[in-house]
């Protein structure tokens, strides 16, 4: 590997972002840890290709974001994004962090996390594509980034730790009736929006994604005027839904329930009308299309 | 004369300014500062209302009258119109300017007598300090605001301006104090400005059998004691949001010592508004899923404002933590809302004796008997029983004395940060 790694024993951020990737429990996707590796061989490796390759995978970008929000740095403002955190610790060093943790297989191998990863990864892309194409009022391209990436990361936990989860989230994909987490607690002690939104906030991410991740399959939060649900929380929901909807429906992936459920009111929330949806689909093709 | 009030012969509304700009000018020139307090009648209206205009005025002046007696040349009086009256106190701070408007809230208070009823009157009262270079009018607005303020709060009270309730972020109604209280919480939550401390909780054995986890906030340098900040937390509902906080940084604390070898309990506080929601349980779970731990390394205290209202809910949600493996403690017992009969309620293992217990001890011998009376009930209840606030060795022999089985205090350890809880416990093991 390129001399970035040589003579060098793991640094206190190196051990840090090992110990938060760790405590995060979402394994990167071993298919971007072969792309970094890739990148990083290169005789001049690209810093931003590598730094888009980190901000791609939920585990990385989650490990980065909480070691750059951990008391070590001793911040007085915390990132919100994979892309703060690359600021702050700089391409050079985060990127020796996440090549010294695939040295030494730091991350233990857990489910089949395939599906899992390309659609947060997809999801997430489109949905930042969609907070500046369509100019959501107050919407940070960054914000609705970083929700798309971590809205299901509850998921890859449980997956983890209930062998029957993977088959309960295909019958609550495919339930037209009952809420998504309703079809989850009639099995489960708990569900991936509430195990998303505990990891959340112990990364310090902002309040409003924190809320976004707990009620994203909640009708009723996002619906009525009168639940606590921030503004801001409503359309990060509304577009990742969206987002995931296009992909479904471009990608002509298995489509589930949700935008059933949820669409209209997404809709209203993002004020798109059927036109502007219909032009929406063919414009976000190519995003949704590509590959990382 | 100009600038009277004809039915009261106090001053009227232009007078009251003019005689707060000198008041304000003397003030800057050395004096003492001066106060402003705004009285206004609760209800006065009904006896307009109810008894006529004319009927009314003469309440107003026997009130008056009453006023003119009791201040005797202590304040400068005026009428502002209706039934409001502002008196002017010079030389006075804050502490006398509450004692002044206490009198006067008794001086209303008398009976008034209309026909053949007996009024009993009560008024909100509102005070105003003059800071330096404040104009008249300004002074007179903040003490009508802090009026406005005691009339909110059901009448017959008095507020000072500043310490009057203002809608908070949440839309609740919190004090100045408050309110920025609560912006701050906002603040640390935003700003990673919360941490966990731990106490070791000490058995009569010497071992360390858990360790209590106690929040800290803290914004740009400043440390907001808890006293202060969990009360407001309460209040606006934000205690939900710490306590989730909690529950996930406290297992993952535990994981961290199972993983070092240590077999050492956290213990977690849960408030009431946490253990009223149903969705308790999926905090409680997604919080031992992401951090892996043992539940029976986990302990959830109860406060003791749980006591107020064991609601279906509340047994449901305590239920599911013992099914899910974790223990219960009973936090703060023996004072406040505890009541015998919720101990047969709660399924509690653990009962923590409030610190006013401890501090008295050994001289003490009646709060000594209870904690032995207390700590056999306990014990006949298949509990063990902790005291906290500890500092003393006489205290420890004492409690141990009496059968309490583990010690909580600074005398063995202060509340340290999770980093250094780790090396404490090691130090104390190797010794």
């Amino acid at each position: 590997m390129n001399d970035i790694l040589k003579d060098s024993p793991p640094s206190a951020v190196d051990n840090l972002f090992e110990r938060s990737i760790i405590d995060v429990g979402i394994p990167p996707c071993p298919a971007i840890l072969d792309r970094f590796t890739t990148e990083l061989r290169k005789d001049e490796p690209d810093y931003n290709r590598l730094a888009s390759i980190i901000g791609s995978d939920v585990g990385l970008s989650a490990g980065l974001i909480k070691t750059a929000n951990s008391p070590f740095f001793g911040m007085h403002q915390r990132v919100r994004s994979v892309n703060d955190a690359l600021t702050m610790l700089g391409l050079k060093t985060a990127s020796r962090a996440v090549a010294g943790i695939i040295l030494r297989k730091a991350f233990p191998n857990v489910a089949n996390l395939e599906r899992f990863w390309d659609a947060s990864a997809r999801i997430a892309r489109l949905s930042g594509w969609l907070a500046q194409h369509i100019n959501i009022s107050g919407l940070r391209v960054d914000d609705a980034y970083t929700f798309g990436l971590f809205r299901d990361c509850g998921i890859p936990v449980l997956l983890g730790h209930f062998s029957n989860y993977g088959k309960l989230l295909v019958i609550a994909n495919h339930d037209a009736e009952r809420n998504f987490l309703d079809v989850e607690e009639a099995e489960l002690p708990t569900n991936h929006a509430m195990v998303g939104c505990l990891l959340a906030q112990s990364w310090w991410l902002p309040e409003e994604i924190c809320q976004a991740i707990r009620n994203h399959h909640d009708l009723v939060a996002l619906e009525s005027a009168s639940s606590n649900l921030p503004v801001l929380s409503r359309r990060l929901i509304a577009t990742s839904q969206l987002a995931e909807h296009i992909l479904q429906k471009q990608l002509d992936l298995s489509i589930t329930m949700e935008w059933v459920k949820l669409g209209p009111t997404c809709l209203k929330i993002l004020d798109i009308n059927e036109d502007l949806l219909e032009s929406l689909y063919i414009e976000a093709l190519p995003i949704a299309a590509a590959a990382e | 004369m100009n600038n009277i009030d004809s039915l009261t012969g106090f001053l009227d509304r232009s007078g009251c300014l003019q005689t707060a700009g000198r008041l304000s000018t003397d003030s800057t020139s050395g004096e003492k500062t001066f106060a402003a307090i705004w009285i206004d009648f609760d209800r006065f209206k009904q006896i307009n209302e109810s008894f006529g205009h004319l009927e009314g005025d003469e309440v107003i002046k026997n009130l008056a009258l009453r006023f003119r007696n009791r201040v005797s040349g202590r304040a400068e009086l005026s009428r502002m119109g209706g039934d409001e009256f502002v008196f002017l106190v010079p030389k006075c701070d804050r502490s006398q300017a509450q004692q002044f408007a206490g009198e006067m809230a008794n001086t209303v208070e008398e009976p008034i007598f209309i026909g053949k009823l007996t009024m009993r009157p009560t008024a909100s009262i509102g005070i105003a300090i003059h800071e330096p270079g404040e104009d008249s009018f300004a002074l007179l607005e903040r003490a009508e605001r802090a009026m406005f303020a005691a009339k909110n709060k059901g009448g017959n009270s008095i507020v000072c301006s500043g310490d009057e309730p203002i809608p908070g972020r949440l839309g609740i109604t919190l004090a100045r104090e408050e309110l920025s209280i609560e912006s701050i919480l906002h603040t640390a939550l935003e700003t990673g400005g919360l941490c966990l401390h731990y106490q070791p909780i000490i058995h009569a054995n010497g071992h360390v059998e858990a360790v209590e986890a106690l929040m800290r906030c803290s914004v740009n340098g400043e440390n907001i004691p808890p006293g202060k900040f969990i009360p407001v937390a309460e209040k606006t509902g934000l205690v939900v949001r710490l306590g989730e906080w909690s529950l996930l940084q406290g297992t993952m604390q535990a994981r961290l010592l199972q993983d070092a070898g240590f077999h050492t309990k956290v213990a977690i506080n849960v408030s009431r508004a946490q253990l009223i929601s149903p969705k308790f349980t999926q905090a409680l779970h997604a919080a031992l899923i992401c951090s892996n731990v043992k539940p029976e390394l986990i302990e959830l205290e109860l406060t003791e404002s749980l006591f107020m209202d064991i609601s279906e809910t509340v047994q449901r949600n305590l239920k599911n933590a013992i099914a899910a493996g974790v223990s219960l403690a009973i936090d703060d017992f023996g004072t406040g809302y505890s009541c015998l009969a919720n101990l047969k309620d709660i399924p509690a293992r653990k009962l923590k004796l409030d610190r006013a217990f401890v501090t008295v001890l050994p001289e003490d011998r009646r709060a000594l008997a209870v904690v032995r009376a207390m700590t056999q009930l306990g014990h006949e209840l298949g509990m063990t029983i902790v005291a906290e606030g500890c500092e003393r060795q006489e205290e420890i022999d004492a409690l141990l004395d009496v059968g309490v089985d583990a010690i909580q205090g600074f005398f063995y350890a202060r509340p340290m940060p999770g980093e250094s809880l780790l090396a404490w416990l090691q130090a104390r093991n190797s010794k």
